[in-house]
């Protein structure tokens, strides 16, 4: 029984930055109509200006520097609606809108390996132990995950509901031509998703750095779960992406209890699968188009 | 054009390509243009339902895993002659394109890419993880080369002329396809579906096809790929190869055979072309296929079809 609480709570834990991923893409899902498959790069870059450049090299205090770095990353996420985002969603074909975020995450890849060079590193003392609650352990890591994920939820649901930004995020989501035609600036809401995608990345790559070390490849399982995560709960769907998150991480921790270890990643895919031959529109019956 | 004129020119391409060997002595240089020649078997099989039925798959590399993979352990783990592996592995392709065809007739678009994409993650970590018969990430070792009645077709040029014959049968065959009754009911599936099957004609039956002949296509690349480097590993397989065919289905121009063989060209040659940036030459490349991919979206092939209308325009003008 203690064996159990502990694959849950570590999947919930997993479950929790899933949920994030997808719902990071979702966004933008929804505001552009674009998937964008650079995203597991802007998680990457998050983490390797927080980690990289404003912790081991600045030698900034971690409090300083995550606000910094949530800032560089809404920048650079706005200059790349700008410059690609905004130009790909007015073509007519999803082809080219594919294709420009793959090129997008291949630039990144590169540009990362020769900035910050091929070898992976880690921040020593950056969120390390676990709290003992009678027989579970619980790592701070997995806590800290899940702290930032309800607060990053909260925050959200908030500007989603009450501000001005969050309800015409909603519009341009439900229907674009409509959006636009009641004074909804469409491009600028692209540019303000992707900015807010981008700092959602980066708190998805400063919470990763304790589980999976900084290094070039550290977001690419992360990225293509996020998208398995989105599919399962239902495509567009804020809602859906939690659920669907949080289904993948427990369903998978709880199998690396029963089954060979080896085939972990794998649990994933197959529910992706599995569910778009039997469910395809999650379990959230989302609205999601086409 | 005159078709004196297009035989011509076939002809003294079909003679360059013969002697290109004698020109290019460098061995490296060899293997770079074999691997092109195997990349267009691939990418033409991508282009069926990529470029004509307007499909995103982004299981490429899934599907050239099976392939290399059926072959290389039927010749080494069961000594099978290559040929009789090349068979099987086109038997794999038409299993796992009915396998994948499947899916397709209830998902599109985006989804459609990210099953495509799970399969071939899903592959890729099976065969990481079957060390007892795959060999795990160590790869397969020692992959015989093809044999023809009892000489060996082995090295970098006897190899390039086998895969010249297999290229130059595959185009025309796929030419064929496209321009029979079953190519134009792909297309026709790219621009409406409803109005497809309100032709009579049955829609699962053409996107299984398409889906076989893609992932046939693909598993006779993977296949020849394997028996060309004589080692295969599932790294040569991940995200990043599927990524490396959808760049040169972009490049070349989506939907044309002329277009794939230019894009495997461009993607193969430009890098090793760029080499003297040293450390940047991916960066740039990166760099410049984002570039092109948002100011040409139809491809080079496009900026040849241009150039080709407006010298055939002159040369009106001229006779006049």
């Amino acid at each position: 029984m203690t064996s159990f609480f502990q694959l849950l709570l570590g999947g919930i834990g997993m479950g929790c930055i899933y949920c994030l991923v997808a719902i990071e893409y979702t966004l933008i899902w929804n505001a552009s109509g674009l998937v964008n498959f650079a995203h597991d790069k802007f998680i990457m870059l998050g983490a390797y200006i927080f980690a990289g450049t404003l912790v081991l090299k600045l030698n900034l205090p971690i409090i300083l520097a995550v606000p910094i770095a949530l800032f560089l990353m809404a920048i650079f996420g706005s200059v790349a609606a700008m410059g690609i985002f905004n130009p790909l969603s007015r073509l007519n074909s999803n082809i080219y809108a594919v294709m420009g975020t793959i090129m997008l995450a291949k630039i990144l890849g590169e540009a990362t390996r020769l900035i910050w060079g091929p070898a992976p590193f880690n921040l020593p003392s950056f969120v390390k132990g676990a709290y003992k609650l009678g027989e579970v352990s619980v790592s701070k890591v997995y806590l800290l995950i899940m702290i930032a994920t309800i607060a990053i939820l909260l925050i959200i649901e908030f500007m989603f509901k009450k501000t001005k930004v969050g309800i015409a995020m909603r519009c341009v989501a439900e229907d674009k031509t409509a959006a636009s035609l009641m004074g909804v600036n469409v491009n600028k809401n692209i540019t303000f998703t992707v900015a807010l995608s981008g700092m959602i990345c980066c708190v998805v790559g400063i919470l990763i750095i304790p589980v999976f070390n900084v290094s070039l490849g550290m977001s690419t399982m992360i990225g293509l779960k996020g998208f398995a995560a989105g599919i399962v709960g239902g495509f567009g769907s804020i809602p859906g992406a939690i659920v669907g998150g949080l289904l993948i991480g427990i369903v998978e921790s709880l199998y690396s209890g029963v089954g060979p270890t080896v085939y972990r990643d794998v649990v994933a895919f197959v529910l992706l699968i599995g569910f778009l031959l039997v469910k395809p529109k999650g379990i959230l019956n989302s609205k999601a188009s086409k | 054009m005159k078709k004196r004129t297009k035989v011509l020119l076939l002809t003294g391409l079909g003679l360059l390509l013969a002697a290109l060997p004698v020109f290019i002595t460098n061995a490296y240089a060899i293997i770079v243009i074999n691997q092109t020649l195997i990349s267009i078997i691939v990418l033409m099989g991508l282009n069926f339902i990529t470029g004509l039925m307007g499909q995103m798959n982004l299981g490429t590399a899934g599907i050239m895993a099976m392939g290399a993979y059926t072959s290389a352990l039927l010749t080494t783990k069961l000594s099978m002659s290559p040929w009789v592996a090349l068979i099987s592995a086109v038997l794999m392709g038409c299993i796992l394109g009915i396998g994948l065809g499947y899916p397709s007739l209830r998902i599109k678009g985006i989804y459609l890419a990210l099953t495509t994409l799970g399969f071939s993650e899903i592959i890729r970590l099976v065969i990481n993880n079957l060390v007892d018969i795959t060999g795990g990430p160590t790869g397969v070792r020692n992959i015989p080369c093809f044999k023809l009645f009892s000489y060996e077709i082995k090295g970098a040029v006897p190899y390039y002329y086998l895969l010249l014959i297999f290229v130059v049968v595959m185009i025309v065959i796929a030419l064929r396809i496209i321009h029979s009754k079953w190519g134009r009911a792909i297309k026709a599936i790219k621009d409406n579906e409803v109005a497809v099957e309100a032709c009579g004609i049955k829609l699962s039956t053409i996107k299984i096809f398409a889906f076989t002949l893609c992932c046939v296509y693909g598993c006779i690349g993977g296949a020849l790929y394997g028996h060309l480097i004589g080692y295969i590993s599932p790294t040569d397989f991940s995200v990043d190869t599927t990524i490396r065919y959808l760049m040169m289905l972009m490049i070349g121009g989506i939907g044309s055979i002329p277009g794939n063989v230019i894009g495997a060209v461009v993607v193969n040659v430009l890098p090793e072309a760029l080499r003297f940036l040293g450390n940047y030459y991916w960066l740039i490349f990166s760099i410049l296929i984002l570039v092109s991919s948002v100011l040409l979206p139809n491809g080079l092939v496009s900026v040849i079809k241009m150039i080709y209308s407006k010298v055939s325009r002159f040369a009106v003008k001229g006779e006049k």
